[in-house]
């Protein structure tokens, strides 16, 4: 994180700054864009690879074909019969042509970055920097589809390949990317065990774990009917077992290697319920902080 | 702090947050009251500062890609750009399109030679050797053209109203001009299909280190050349060229014009200058873009002249006034427009595009 700050500071241009910032990142392995914001923050997107847009092209591609021959058989054909038949041929030749030309385009600009077939799919397209997409790297990235579209799309999905952010060639010129959406879900509240005891403290040393052990402890135990039974105390036996380990826990052996789970939650109920100093001092100030904000608009 | 203190204590704000993008969505922004948008910006702070608290923790996935997602999308609403408009639009196309396009002159010139050259060299071959225009142009374009331009040909006015005479014979409630108007319609609606697609074409073809646009160009060029020069080797000159003159003006320079923009494309990934590859890329991509919009432009007006001005039945002296006359407001309107100071217009930074060396001293 430090690194971030002094680029911060030596390289004001912000065009340039999420590039040199993803250097570090590199060896991460995923499909998440990352990109750092005004306020500080580091956010991540999920990138959209090439088979869902592949799927969000396709229904594109229908509802443009039924569009045309919907407006071809009841707007244009019957209203030819009726006046102006080389007008309205007129009229449908230059539908045609922004429905080639201008579609993702228009619906892109007017509907912050989704066609419709990209909202069924729950796909966006965003500017590299997070930013919502304007007019024109929207027309720009819609016309240089017709490079990418050369052999079946063959260019564009080859650059998609080829690129850490699955960009085709419209996307590069761009500079934009498309991500998925996810839908927002509040996290259940956690699990408060209330049935499990907390540890002695006479079974156990010094040793403190830290924070991201518990909560990946709480994470496991609250995400534990994904797996199946057997899986799941495999897996928590490891962890169990090299916890008991780094406590020297003293007490009923079998607790660790028969019930690994319940263990896993007496650990964390010993932990994350027993506060020092420290951090009682961080929960004052920040409750301080938080009452006057609460009188600020509530 | 306790992680479930730290939930309990945030969570209101999180979820009033959501309310509040649920109901910014679906308007813009800038419509809602002063007050609320000074509290969505706190808000947009304060989970920010959550998400990084949380992060340093390391206190679930779960939570962080939650908290994320909420900033990321409060981070999409709060730095959209500001409304286009219809200022927006004359501002582009009185000012910054020929601004841009006079800052990268150098692109137009290159595409004018790529496009105007082999254009007056297979004109003069196939002028003087007419049984050439076989090889280039297929058999049945020829004797379209030999019919459209010839003495019994569509496109001469008199044999128009003659064949429409014959039409109002036999049915003769039907206006003259009415159907006239009507067909010529039909054909701006071809010219804008076809000519601005090929324009677009021609641009976005320069992704591919600007060989499409070379190609276009080329092709395009000696096509039209080979045209010309054979429909005059036939003895239409006088016709042809009085049909020509008044949109060529528009056509021939937009074509030359997006080909510029399209080899400014190329150009970017061949001579990237100080930047990266990509980022050259995009920087002179987003200026092309604007130049090569600006030719669609003056495609669709010269599709207009096109159908509706060109077959008209005038004198030819007329027609040559008129397109020169034409001609004359394309050098303008590239030369001269934007030359001006605006500071009467608010300057909007709708895009980040590095200073212009076109740029007048303001």
């Amino acid at each position: 994180m430090e690194s971030t700050i002094t680029l911060n500071e030596t390289n004001p241009v912000s065009a340039e700054y999420p590039e040199s910032f993803q250097q570090g990142e590199r060896s991460l392995l995923g499909l998440e864009m990352q990109v750092e914001t005004p306020e500080n923050v580091v956010l991540s997107y999920q990138l959209a690879g090439p088979s869902q847009r592949y799927v969000a092209y396709l229904i594109d591609f229908m509802i443009r074909s039924i569009m045309l021959v919907g407006i071809l058989i009841f707007f244009i054909a019957p209203l030819s019969g009726v006046m102006m038949p080389g007008a309205m041929m007129g009229l449908f030749l230059v539908i045609m042509f922004l429905n080639t030309w201008g579609y993702y385009t228009i619906s892109e600009t007017f509907f912050k970055g989704k066609s419709i077939g990209k909202h069924a799919c729950g796909l966006r397209v965003i500017r590299e920097g997070g930013y919502p997409i304007t007019f024109w790297p929207s027309l720009l990235r819609n016309l240089a589809r017709s490079a990418d579209s050369i052999i079946l799309y063959g260019v564009g999905v080859t650059s998609m390949l080829l690129t850490r952010r699955f960009q085709r060639l419209g996307d590069l010129v761009a500079g934009t990317v498309v991500i998925q959406e996810r839908s927002l879900t509040l996290p259940r509240k956690p699990i408060i065990l209330n049935k499990i005891k907390p540890l002695d403290k006479n079974e156990i040393g010094s040793f403190l774990p830290r924070d991201e052990v518990l909560s990946l402890i709480d994470e496991f135990i609250g995400r534990r009917h994904v797996l199946t039974y057997e899986r799941g105390h495999a897996l928590a036996s490891q962890l169990a077992q090299r916890l008991a380990k780094r406590l020297q826990y003293s007490g009923d052996e079998k607790k660790v290697s028969q019930y690994p789970m319940a263990f896993l939650a007496s650990v964390y109920k010993t932990f994350s319920f027993g506060q020092t100093v420290e951090e009682q001092e961080l929960v004052d100030e920040y409750q301080k902080r938080s009452a006057s904000e609460g009188e600020f608009y509530e | 702090m306790n992680k479930h203190k730290f939930i309990q204590q945030r969570r209101p704000h999180w979820i009033k947050f959501e309310k509040f993008l649920r109901e910014a969505s679906s308007k813009s922004l800038s419509k809602l009251p002063a007050d609320k948008i000074s509290t969505f910006s706190q808000l947009l702070r304060e989970i920010s500062h959550d998400l990084a608290t949380i992060r340093s923790r390391g206190w679930g996935h779960e939570l962080i890609s939650y908290l994320n997602d909420l900033a990321a999308r409060g981070h999409n609403l709060f730095y959209s750009a500001p409304p286009a408009n219809i200022a927006g639009v004359y501002r582009y196309l009185a000012f910054e399109f020929p601004r841009l396009f006079r800052a990268n002159i150098g692109y137009f010139l290159t595409a004018c030679l790529l496009f105007f050259v082999p254009m007056s060299v297979s004109w003069c071959v196939i002028q003087n050797n007419p049984e050439l225009a076989s090889r280039i142009i297929p058999e049945e374009y020829l004797t379209r053209f030999d019919q459209m331009y010839g003495e019994e040909g569509g496109l001469n006015s008199d044999t128009e109203n003659q064949t429409e005479n014959h039409e109002e014979a036999e049915e003769s409630e039907e206006p003259e001009t009415g159907s006239f108007g009507d067909q010529r319609a039909a054909m701006a609606g071809f010219y804008i299909n076809n000519n601005v697609g090929i324009a677009l074409k021609c641009f976005a073809l320069g992704v591919l280190l600007g060989i499409g646009t070379v190609y276009t160009l080329l092709f395009n060029g000696i096509f039209l050349g080979a045209v010309s020069g054979y429909i005059i080797s036939q003895g239409n000159g006088e016709r042809f060229l009085s049909f020509v003159i008044s949109h060529g003006s528009f056509e021939l320079t937009a074509i030359a014009v997006a080909g510029g923009a399209g080899l400014m494309l190329g150009n970017a990934i061949i001579h990237p200058g100080q930047r990266t590859r990509f980022q050259s890329l995009q920087v002179r991509g987003l200026e092309a873009v604007q130049i090569a919009g600006g030719a669609a432009a003056m495609l669709v007006i010269a599709a207009m002249i096109e159908a509706f001005w060109s077959p008209a039945d005038f004198p030819n002296e007329v027609k040559y006034l008129v397109g020169s006359g034409l001609w004359l407001i394309v050098f303008c309107y590239l030369a001269f427009a934007g030359l001006q100071a605006d500071n009467r217009l608010p300057r909007q930074h709708s895009l980040s595009i590095s200073p212009r060396k076109g740029d007048p001293p303001q």
